[in-house]
């Protein structure tokens, strides 16, 4: 069963045998390849770097502004902490959306994904258009739909949350159905052969299975929404993202800094918790 | 005997934390400020306006929307390169073994607190430098990479089997011979991966960044979504979508590549 190529030729036998062993093994062939996928890699970034094709990367342009750019983050060093209190509410509201968002799609995400699971839907046709669209949804980023949806609904916490919820709904079911999919099929044929129904067959049997993996990927969207809702109100969809917009055009970036460091002690401490849930979960 | 039912299992902390979530849950939505009465004609609404944007997408801009997706798609580029070219040492100096313990807690600590902070204040804080260019943009995703590709890095390091290493010490290698030939040709498949995948995530950020105005397919969805030429808009996120799951298509199909191998041929036939 070996294959061909590792089978030495009986030439190179005979000749290592009569310079015994001194010659080093025959280089592999296709060395080559990794060289010229770096080529083709310095040539597509030589493109993107050019200033006619490119997004003209110009050293000449931070040297000018450096002076303004230094000022703008020596400022970002000394936070203004009076600012504080008036960051509390935005955030807030941030944490809010995320958890309703949360919530929203959890319950519309748990149905879908079972339908888009293979072991429990055995409709192809059915189950490719679900996956279609959620490929379509995910394509595009819940910022976009946030801008969008504020054009239809109006500014305010609203169009954040059906932002979330659009682009959640995608990530949970295919991530879930995956998950299901790559669980073992022994049981749920058993539960069909004892003659389950659908309803109970998902009860009792890919319930159960799929919870733990359910229950992650529901902790990992809500670690998500958080960290995408801070960056929402960029675009008036609201929570605290309204804030980075108006002190960002008043070029206060004592305020801005105080918000990042807010944001990140926010971030860093719901990472904390959901790790340790998820440790209690495994 | 052997009619009574083993005891249940004890759900008092099941309910406890059942009953904490939806407390939280409830919380929010009884405290977050919405207009609920606009919800009601909230599904009539959504409908029209995606008549409006996909009964007749207006194809009259596609040249300028092709344009707009390829200067995304560069800042999206050159973020990754420059990404990977401060991320690899770093992550090689964060892994353990390789740098000195306080220099790999330091910059584990630095990877975790890029990855906190979205890509669009990161280039907040960078355009006080660049001003409002796609550099900017590229700048940014190059950053936000620094602390994903840095943690993938040193955790894959982490993770490569010691023997090799311990092989090329004991051969006499030098630290840059043990990262070539100890650590490298295990962990590569990963590390490549990691960059492709690096790829697809600043495609969909590139457009993001775009609403702050560093340029790319993002502004101009934001600058049509204003004018409320809802036409435009969804020949917008037409192209966005097909372009995304081509690029995801694309990288995936070299990432299938890279870490299961090349197809392999039936010998026997």
């Amino acid at each position: 069963m070996t294959a061909p190529a590792s089978v030495p030729a009986p030439a190179a036998t005979a000749k290592a045998a009569a310079s015994a062993s001194a010659t080093p093994p025959p280089r592999p062939a296709g060395r080559w390849k990794p060289w010229l996928a770096f080529g083709v890699i310095a040539l597509i970034t030589a493109v993107t770097l050019s200033p006619q094709l490119g997004i003209a990367f110009s050293l000449d342009a931070i040297a000018r502004n450096w002076q303004n750019g230094a000022a703008k983050i020596v400022q970002l060093l000394q936070p203004d902490w009076s600012f504080f209190p008036r960051t509390i509410p935005p955030m807030l509201e941030t944490l809010e959306m995320a958890v309703i968002a949360t919530a929203v799609s959890t319950l519309i995400a748990l149905p879908l994904s079972l339908w888009a699971a293979r072991l429990i839907n055995p409709h192809r046709v059915g189950r490719g258009i679900v996956r279609v669209i959620l490929n379509i949804v995910r394509a595009v980023p819940e910022l976009l739909y946030a801008a969008i949806l504020v054009a239809m609904v109006g500014v305010g916490a609203l169009p954040g949350i059906l932002a979330l919820v659009l682009f959640n709904v995608g990530i949970i079911v295919k991530l879930v159905s995956e998950a299901i999919e790559s669980n073992d099929a022994g049981p749920l044929e058993a539960a069909r052969a004892a003659g389950g129904t659908q309803a109970q067959i998902n009860r009792a049997v890919a319930l159960p299975d799929v919870w733990p993996s359910f229950v992650n990927q529901v902790l990992y969207v809500l670690e998500l929404n958080v960290r995408s809702g801070t960056v929402l109100g960029l675009v008036g969809a609201g929570g605290i993202g309204l804030l980075i917009d108006a002190v960002r055009t008043y070029f206060r970036y004592d305020q801005l800094s105080v918000i990042i460091l807010e944001v990140l002690v926010v971030v860093i401490l719901l990472e904390l918790v959901s790790s340790a849930i998820r440790k209690r979960l495994v | 005997m052997s009619a009574v039912a083993p005891p249940r299992p004890s759900r008092t902390r099941g309910r406890v934390v059942a009953s904490v979530v939806v407390v939280v849950v409830v919380v929010a939505f009884w405290s977050v400020d919405i207009n609920w009465a606009r919800l009601g004609n909230l599904p009539s609404e959504i409908v029209r306006y995606l008549w409006l944007m996909f009964s007749a997408p207006d194809w009259s801009k596609l040249g300028e929307a092709l344009y707009q997706t390829w200067r995304s798609v560069e800042m999206a580029w050159v973020g990754t390169v420059f990404g990977i070219i401060v991320a690899t040492p770093l992550s090689f100096l964060a892994a353990k073994g390789f740098g000195p313990p306080p220099v790999q807690a330091a910059l584990r600590g630095v990877f975790a607190v890029i990855r906190a902070v979205p890509e669009i204040i990161i280039a907040i804080i960078i355009l006080s430098v660049t001003g409002l260019t796609p550099l900017t943009g590229a700048l940014a995703l190059a950053v936000g990479g620094i602390g994903t590709l840095g943690k993938w890095g040193f955790e894959s390091i982490d993770g490569v089997p010691r023997g090799p290493i311990e092989a090329v010490r004991a051969a006499g290698g030098s630290t840059s011979q043990v990262l070539r030939w100890g650590v490298w040709p295990s962990a590569s498949p990963e590390f490549l991966s990691f960059w492709l995948y690096r790829f697809e995530i600043n495609v969909r950020a590139s457009a993001v960044l775009g609403l702050i105005g560093v340029g790319g397919i993002g502004d101009m969805l934001t600058s049509y979504t204003q004018y409320r030429q809802w036409g435009v808009v969804g020949m917008l996120l037409i192209v966005v979508v097909i372009v995304t799951i081509a690029l995801d298509a694309i990288s995936g199909a070299i990432r299938r590549r890279i870490t299961e191998g090349a197809p392999v041929h039936d010998l026997e036939r």
